[in-house]
């Protein structure tokens, strides 16, 4: 008999249940008891959702079964001589210069790689530690994330979350250089990492955050980030999923928009076996601005899914969407994009474009924009083009001398460069462009 | 011989022969003007000579500088110095024109084992051929034809051909709809290439870019055969009296 839940518990969630009696991945002892709580709480959602099936509308394009057959228990901290040989693999995926910058390795924070000095204003540190300094965040990390029967993972997450960032910037302050996540998988051992995030930004702020996700050999990343933008607020998010070719990455976050806020959400996902990313934006004060950009590219059998809500609560809201995929080989890709424009959230301005590149016989993309408008006064529109490399196009690079194999890979460059460019921070955008080029360079179709 | 074609017969995908025919020899430092009404089969005789996908050549062949051309595929023709100055230049959005033309002249110096240009060294060679040619820098930064005009889009074919210094040169209509500038341009271009290893096809509908270039011989196409062949005096007659007076010629030989 278990001691946590007293209702019938999923068969998959069955080892997870096991795995947290034995006390992985946190410490009851040092714990507050507000968290201790909390993961019960999560732990008990998750003992009844279980994984969503594919009926569930927001996962019927991701195949769990591997997962669902084959636990990913919450991997142990890694060894010193793990985090030790980490630090060649930090070459390439950071941003030039010294930066603030915080690593997570197996979902537990590496100090060894981590800068975290901060100008005045700016609380940028480990989830650990901001929640000892501020207990309140608790309740706010719980109230941000939907732990309903579409966000299992999120429920599982705040069961088993050890590591994680908080970062809080104070009304007013304005941080020009952006500022970095990196969360790598060290292939140790296989095993989950379950990482729970929070962007705190103040009114009138403004920062920019760059995530990059990386790692090698066999794992499952569980990865929750919730952004609360206070009138006014500005905060570009630009993630950049390279998951190794065996790794499970599901990536979600939640942003809440106050007044005027202002929300660039960017995700670029060039790897990983089985990866999705969900954007969830409620626009909840008025004339509030939400862009949500991003692309993917899917070779071998790898699956990426690029979902996104923007939810406009509040009058005024303006929403900006581009979304393009590249499918290759085997690959399969969706997107699925939500805007609601609710009945007081007139003046709405929400725009969504899904472009989608299908190259070969066996490759397959599915895009399913869903607009949901109660209110009468809006203007909102959404697309979605599935096609093939332009053939003029190849014949004209080819008849320029350049190889068959460079020039389609120019031209999936090309298109997919039209997005990268709408990230606003310079270094960012060169960093993504170049991981970009490195992904095409070695695309097998 | 620079380019020998014989007996040439192409047609579509459709089935319908375009090309009935064709032979032709042009030899290194010559200039050859091919004119012809529309439908002659001008644009086919240059897309089959650049393999363009979509023809199929059921007789004859081509061969280029000894080889046979028809069996390489488009981009070793490229390589091996043939290049087509298009007709309608393709806009292609995303990819920058300067990174396009170095991935371009890099694949030529490689098939030739010569070691490739980095940024700056191809930057040098980009500001000469642009001041020798008189073009502006403008074009550089914007990606490939996109929103350029009609003349910029010749201009840049033009620019393209300057950079890959080829033996062989096959200008598709170039001269169509341009400005007396462009046209200037073009002619400045072409003449710039002349030189005893390398020889230029003009494909035009007019004779107007041969007052600036001069060509050694003048053939007319019509209905996929050339029909007569001359010097620079031929296209002075074309202009003056139509293509109509080749139907007859055209007619009788089929």
């Amino acid at each position: 008999m278990n001691r946590i839940v007293d209702f019938p518990v999923k068969p998959e969630a069955r080892p997870y249940l096991d795995a947290f009696e034995g006390g992985v991945a946190h410490d009851a002892q040092i714990e507050p008891g507000s968290i201790a709580r909390h993961r019960r709480r999560g732990l008990a959602r998750f003992a009844e959702t279980g994984f969503p099936s594919r009926k569930s509308e927001s996962w019927r394009y991701l195949d769990l079964q591997p997962l669902a057959r084959d636990p990913l228990l919450p991997a142990q901290a890694p060894s010193a001589r793990v985090l030790r040989a980490m630090g060649e693999h930090l070459t390439g995926l950071l941003l030039p210069g010294k930066g603030p910058r915080l690593v997570i390795v197996d979902g537990y924070f590496a100090a060894e790689f981590s800068s975290l000095e901060m100008p005045a204003g700016i609380w940028f540190g480990t989830i650990s530690a901001a929640l000892a300094e501020r207990p309140e965040l608790i309740d706010a990390l719980a109230a941000e994330i939907p732990g309903d029967g579409e966000h299992p993972f999120a429920a599982l997450n705040a069961a088993f979350f050890a590591g994680g960032y908080f970062l809080g910037i104070a009304p007013g302050v304005a941080l020009d250089d952006p500022i970095e996540i990196i969360h790598l998988g060290s292939g140790a051992a296989a095993g989950s990492f379950h990482t729970r995030s929070l962007i705190a930004s103040g009114a009138g702020s403004r920062a920019s955050v760059l995530e990059v996700y990386a790692g090698e050999g066999r794992y499952w990343r569980n990865d929750v980030v919730a952004v609360r933008l206070a009138d006014g607020a500005e905060l570009a998010r630009t993630a950049i999923v390279e998951e190794s070719n065996e790794a499970v990455h599901l990536g979600q976050i939640d942003a809440t928009l106050g007044r005027d806020a202002r929300f660039a959400g960017f995700a670029l996902v060039l790897g990983g076996r089985t990866v999705r990313h969900e954007a969830s934006v409620a626009m909840v004060g008025e004339n509030a601005r939400c862009r949500l950009d991003g692309a993917f590219v899917v070779s071998g059998q790898d699956e990426a899914n690029i979902l996104t809500t923007v939810d406009h609560r509040a009058p005024g809201g303006q929403t900006r969407e581009l979304i393009k995929g590249v499918a290759v080989g085997r690959g399969h890709g969706a997107f699925q994009g939500r805007l609601i424009v609710r009945e007081d959230a007139q003046k709405t301005d929400a725009h969504q474009l899904s472009r989608n590149l299908l190259i070969g016989a066996r490759a397959a993309i599915d895009a399913k924009p869903q607009l949901e408008i109660y209110a009468d006064d809006v203007k909102c529109s959404h697309g979605a083009t599935i096609g093939d490399l332009d053939e003029a196009a190849l014949f004209y690079l080819r008849a320029r001398g350049i190889p068959a194999g460079e020039a389609r890979h120019m031209l999936i460059d090309g298109f997919l460069r039209e997005v990268v460019e709408t990230v606003d921070d310079f270094a960012t955008r060169v960093h993504l462009l170049r991981r970009l080029a490195g992904r095409l360079g070695s695309l097998e179709e | 011989m620079m380019l020998e074609i014989h007996n040439l017969h192409a047609r579509l995908a459709d089935g319908r022969e375009i090309l009935k025919g064709i032979d032709l020899k042009v030899a290194e430092g010559e200039v050859h003007a091919i004119m012809g009404p529309n439908g002659s089969g001008k644009s086919t005789l240059a897309a089959v000579l650049a393999g363009r996908e979509g023809y199929e050549v059921t007789e004859g062949g081509v061969r280029y500088q000894g080889h046979d051309l028809l069996s390489m595929p488009a981009d070793e023709r490229a390589r091996e110095g043939v290049f087509l100055a298009f007709q309608y230049p393709v806009e292609i959005p995303g990819v920058n024109n300067t990174y396009f033309l170095r991935a371009a002249v890099n694949a030529q110096r490689r098939h030739r084992g010569e070691a490739e240009l980095d940024a700056g060294q191809f930057l040098r060679i980009v500001r000469a051929k642009l001041k020798l040619l008189d073009i502006g820098d403008d074009l550089l930064q914007r990606a490939v034809n996109v929103g350029f005009s009609g003349g910029e889009k010749k201009r840049n074919e033009i620019f393209q051909m300057a950079m890959l210094e080829p033996k062989l040169a096959i200008l598709d209509e170039t001269d169509s709809g341009l400005d007396i500038d462009a046209l200037r341009t073009v002619a400045r271009g072409v003449n710039g290439l002349r030189a005893p290893d390398r020889a230029i096809v003009i494909i035009t509908h007019y004779q107007r870019l041969l007052d600036h270039v001069e060509p050694d011989q003048v053939h007319v196409l019509q209905d996929g055969r050339i029909v007569q062949s001359g010097d620079k005096g031929l296209a002075l007659e074309l202009e003056e009296r139509g293509y109509g007076t080749f139907d007859e010629a055209a007619g009788d030989a089929a």
